[in-house]
């Protein structure tokens, strides 16, 4: 490898991130906000790889021949997923890479400070970030924050160089240094710059709030220095910067940052950031954390949701570990170790969430956009329903969301149950019960004994591909439409038996086919017997609907446009389907309360009724003939 | 059930079998996970099957308390519920009627016990025992029969083996009634303790009605010691060939392998999917405690050579570590694993004694899981008894008890 590869390699290694508008609201219905409003764009990530000769993308050692372009598109609006501790919640690797509502994955790094250098740092390969998550680099695009975005606890102050983080050994101070270098080991898609957004008790003071955009952006100027990781090459701005909008409830605080973003830079500064004219030009698009916008960080431990509470095996694993304590040798050292919760509690916390006006929010977030050019991604954090996120794309023009209170939603046991645009049809009592309002709920507590025996598939208002005669939607979850295991592990020379024709009993023809959906009598169940499975399905069904919930408000934003029309369409213009949309589902989302409650209900039971007490003493099955 | 021997050990008791159910062909010697609430612990159906799975086991006393008979019953059976298409096994219920209930009192008619919603006094029978696995639909389905712990001495072990043997003849009966025998196949426990002569009669009397089940069950007894060990063989040289036998509640690899040896066919065990909740993975070099300190920075697999989707999709142990007992993606991953660690056990012990090698696979494996740490004594015992030697000159210590310790925790 020549010379002057070297750096050329490096910088291949960061993907290009470009982003297209394809046609806003304004185009072509008049506004009065030409910059705000419903838009339709197009995320474009390209990502290439050195080959090596045998055609393997790792390794520098052969030299490199070839490079291959991964691209990974996305239509907006759209939404991200958000992960915990690197995982999307309740989903395994083998789903993730299965499913196609997962095309943005957001990560926050926190949760890796608990070790220095944290662990992602030091994975080898071209994209380490991907690689110690296992998700694809033709299918995924990861971005990088240091702060969990919904995470609004309370946390200690951030310093003029560092940034309070989180971990679950403590609070870490991560400094703008630390911030470089772990971005630079792990190579996200997207990085959020550091920002200086407070965690610590509201009111916060007008000099605070100063002080949090000179900081905000004292520190992305020195996050956008040139790199100087390689030699003999020109200083570069090889990554995709997402920048956090401060300011708070401050709509003048959050213009004079924006305005500062798009200064001409002088002198020492101009210098600092060279070739760039200004902050904005290194910047590739603006995101905007609402959980710090609405009630303000709250105490750090909510009062009504004990967090060993929600360890949903505690009490029972705890009990099985005992009785196996003849077979296990040294198990109860084990026996205090705590087990995966399936609910943590900030998800609990997201949901209950109250909701600042929308209106309020929109005028908060346009004064941040105001001064800055219309044509970069707007990324929206924290949004806690369908209904604020339509406001936000109608009165803002946001791009991004994320899915946290569709995964909040499946945490709790709501099956998600809505679409966009409402049918013409309208809704009827299988997509939701109906509210004092005239509203119907967004999906269903599952929990309810309702549900115990009802064999529909999850949501009223998709079919599950199994179902042959429908012009409902398909909902392409692994809950509604399982696919059929097409192939398998085989563990010795004979197992093909099991699965050549005549191999598989009576279901051998009905393998072929498609498989029944998931019914909500089965979540019920595995939601009263505190199986991991429920949330597996819900979550993977939840976010299936907030895409195809994404996919429709697209389809209207296109109808708007020439081309939709002309194929005919019937749909109503954005804002008049935003308003049929508000007025069909219930935006207070009471069937999410319902469900936290029925959810601590069962926990209750478990921990201290008299069918937990037997239990308490159970193993949890197999023929435990023996094993007394 | 269409049950057929492929091939035999030439030294050892395993073989290899071919039994066809309702809900495939199942490959023997197998290991059945078990999924007591109708879920294999945060997999769906389908991710089990594709890891090779043909087998599964569902608890009968939990699905009867929930979903209940009514919903089973209107849901088309467990497998339909649960969207499981291959074969699945059943309990009696009565194991954890009696472990699970201080209440629960046995008469000559059945279990008493208090309901667990109502405190109502309650009655198991034989019979209802087996209309409740009749909802069920499990292809495979077990008698009641008169549980007692294998530490009880004295009158009540026999009394409970002939009080096994009477229930069997009512299950039998109520099973050929329902007219299900074609796609339900019952299976006999047999029962006596720790008592060789009592075994021994409990033998005479099920192998008689040797036409009327479809298999056995060895009941009673658990892994793991000596003289356990030598009832299994008992058991295991004394029932019809012709027949599948099934150890309940085995579920180390050492046991699983000792049991295949002595003849057994079938084993289950909620072992493998609880220690993988608990962070601890099995391998062929012995289980690994992913919580310990030592994995943090270590970037290799679990098992290179691993066909799970955990291990081939290359997720660290580093990863592993960071999310083990915290998230439930981490207990998925590990159950994943832990389950076709299990199945490979006893996919390699099928080829092994279908080619004739099965004592030396035995030696390797002992050799790779408990390496110089020292070898269970009783295992040694158990497998000299069949004529394998796993010592076989080689200088192992050989510990009484279960065994080597493995690396638990950070202290261990
Ligand atoms: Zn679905
Ligand atoms: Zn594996």
């Amino acid at each position: 490898m020549g010379q002057q590869d070297q750096p050329e390699e490096l910088v291949m290694r960061f993907p290009a991130f470009s982003f297209s508008l394809v046609a806003t609201a304004s185009a072509f219905a008049s506004s009065s906000r030409p910059k705000f409003g419903g838009r339709l764009g197009k995320i474009i990530l390209k990502r290439q790889h050195p080959l090596t000769e045998d055609g393997s993308a790792e390794g520098s050692d052969p030299p490199v021949k070839q490079t291959t372009e991964h691209i990974i598109d996305l239509d907006t609006p759209n939404f991200l997923s958000t992960t915990s501790r690197g995982v999307v919640p309740h989903l395994s690797r083998d789903h993730c890479n299965s499913m196609s509502a997962l095309r943005w994955v957001h990560i926050p790094f926190e949760s890796f400070l608990d070790h220095t250098p944290p662990v992602p740092t030091l994975q080898c390969g071209p994209n380490p970030l991907h690689t110690f998550l296992g998700f694809s680099t033709s299918k995924q695009l990861l971005s990088l924050s240091l702060r969990d975005p919904l995470d609004a606890r309370e946390m200690p102050p951030n310093g003029n160089t560092y940034v309070s983080a989180n971990c679950i050994r403590g609070v870490r101070k991560v400094t703008l240094a630390d911030w470089h270098k772990y971005t630079l080991a792990t190579r996200p898609d997207l990085v959020f710059a550091l920002s200086d957004i407070p965690f610590t008790p509201l009111p916060h003071s007008q000099k605070r709030i100063t002080k949090s955009i000179e900081r905000s952006a004292g520190w992305l100027a020195e996050f956008l220095r040139p790199h100087k990781t390689v030699t003999n090459s020109a200083p570069t701005h090889p990554l995709n910067i997402l920048v956090q909008m401060p300011g708070g409830t401050s709509a003048a605080a959050r213009e004079a940052f924006a305005r500062g973003l798009t200064e001409t830079l002088h002198d020492r500064e101009a210098e600092a950031v060279k070739p760039l004219r200004c902050l904005d030009d290194g910047v590739a698009g603006y995101a905007f954390d609402l959980v710090t916008l609405r009630a303000g960080p709250g105490p750090a431990d909510d009062p009504v949701i004990n967090p060993s509470a929600n360890q949903l095996d505690a009490p029972t694993e705890v009990a099985e570990i005992k009785e196996a304590s003849t077979l296990l040798q040294d198990s109860n050292l084990l026996a205090g170790i705590p087990t995966p919760s399936t609910v943590c509690a900030q998800e609990l916390i997201t949901v209950a969430a109250p909701p600042l006006s929308a209106s309020a929010l929109s005028t908060l977030l346009r004064s941040s956009l105001a001064p800055l050019p219309p044509t970069k991604p707007r990324l929206v954090t924290g949004s806690c329903s369908p209904h604020e996120v339509l406001e936000l794309i109608r009165d803002v023009g946001v791009d991004v969301f994320d899915s946290g209170w569709a995964v909040s939603a499946a945490s709790a046991g709501v099956a998600l149950d809505f679409v966009f645009p409402v049918p013409s049809e309208g809704l009827n009592a299988k997509n939701g019960r109906l509210r004092l309002s005239g509203r119907r709920d967004l999906g269903h507590n599952i929990y309810d004994t309702e549900y115990a025996h009802d064999f529909a598939r999850l949501a009223g208002s998709f079919a599950a591909s199994s179902d042959k005669s429908t012009a409902l939607p398909v909902c392409p979850c692994f809950a509604c439409s399982p696919p059929s295991s097409s192939s398998h592990i085989l563990h010795s020379s004979v197992d093909e038996q099991s699965y050549s024709p005549g191999g598989e009993g009576d279901l051998g023809k009905a393998k072929a086919t498609i498989q029944p959906p998931v019914t909500r009598a089965y979540v019920h169940h595995l939601l009263h017997t505190h199986e991991m499975s429920a949330h597996t399905l819900l979550v993977a069904h939840n976010l299936a609907v907030l895409d195809a919930f994404f996919a429709g408000v697209r389809r209207v934003l296109s109808h708007q446009t020439a081309d939709g029309a002309s194929e005919g369409q019937t749909a109503l213009p954005l804002p008049d389907e935003i308003t049929r949309f508000l007025d069909a589902y219930d935006r207070n989302m009471l069937v999410f309360d319902e469900a936290k409650h029925a959810w601590l209900d069962v926990d209750r039971a478990r921990g201290k009724g008299r069918l937990a007490r037997e239990k308490g003493k159970e193993s949890d099955g197999g023929s435990i003939e023996g094993s007394q | 059930m269409q049950f057929e021997v492929l091939a035999k050990c030439h030294t050892t008791r395993a073989r290899v079998c071919r039994m066809k159910l309702a809900h495939g062909v199942t490959m023997l010697p197998t290991f059945m996970p078990v999924a007591t609430q109708a879920a294999i612990k945060g997999l769906t159906p389908q991710q089990v099957e594709s890891l090779g799975i043909t087998l599964i086991l569902n608890n009968t006393y939990h699905l009867n308390l929930r979903p209940g008979i009514k919903v089973l019953d209107e849901a088309g059976g467990a497998h339909k519920f649960q969207g499981w298409n291959r074969n699945l096994l059943t309990d009696s219920g009565g194991f954890q009627l009696v472990s699970l209930s201080k209440f629960t009192t046995i008469t000559e008619e059945g279990a008493l016990f208090a309901s667990p919603f109502t405190g109502e006094p309650t009655m198991l029978t034989p019979e209802e025992s087996i209309s409740i696995q009749h909802s069920i639909g499990a292809d495979i389905i077990m008698q009641l029969d008169d549980v007692v712990s294998s530490l009880t001495v004295g009158p009540r072990v026999g009394e409970a083996m002939e009080r096994s043997v009477r229930w069997l003849d009512r299950c039998i009966e109520q099973h050929e009634r329902s007219g299900r025998k074609d796609v339900q196949n019952l299976f006999a426990i047999v029962q006596g303790g720790l008592d060789p002569v009592l075994r021994d009669k409990c033998l005479d009397q099920m192998i008689e009605r040797k036409d009327r089940v479809a298999g056995y069950a060895i009941g009673g007894l658990s892994g793991g010691e000596e003289k356990g060990n030598s009832l299994i063989k008992q058991c295991a040289d004394r029932l019809p060939v012709d027949r599948p036998r099934y150890s309940m509640g085995i579920g180390f690899a050492e046991d699983l392998l000792v049991c295949v040896a002595l003849g057994v066919d079938m084993a289950d065990c909620v072992f493998p999917t609880r220690t993988a909740r608990f962070g601890v993975a099995l391998t062929f070099g012995g289980p690994l405690n992913l919580k310990l300190g030592k994995h943090t920075r270590s970037f290799e697999p679990i098992d290179k050579d691993c066909p799970c989707p955990t291990c081939t999709s290359g997720m660290s142990r580093a990863m592993l570590h960071h999310i083990v007992t915290i998230e439930t993606a981490g207990a998925h991953a590990v159950t994943q694993h832990n389950l076709v660690f299990q199945a490979q056990i006893m996919g390699r012990a099928r080829d092994a004694i279908i080619e004739g090698r099965f004592p030396d696979y035995l030696r390797t494996f002992f050799r790779g899981y408990f390496g110089d740490k020292g070898y269970p004594e009783w295992c040694v015992n158990a497998l000299r008894s069949v004529g394998v030697d796993l010592l076989d000159g080689r200088e192992v210590p050989v510990i009484p008890g279960s065994g080597a310790k493995w690396e638990y925790s950070d202290a261990a």
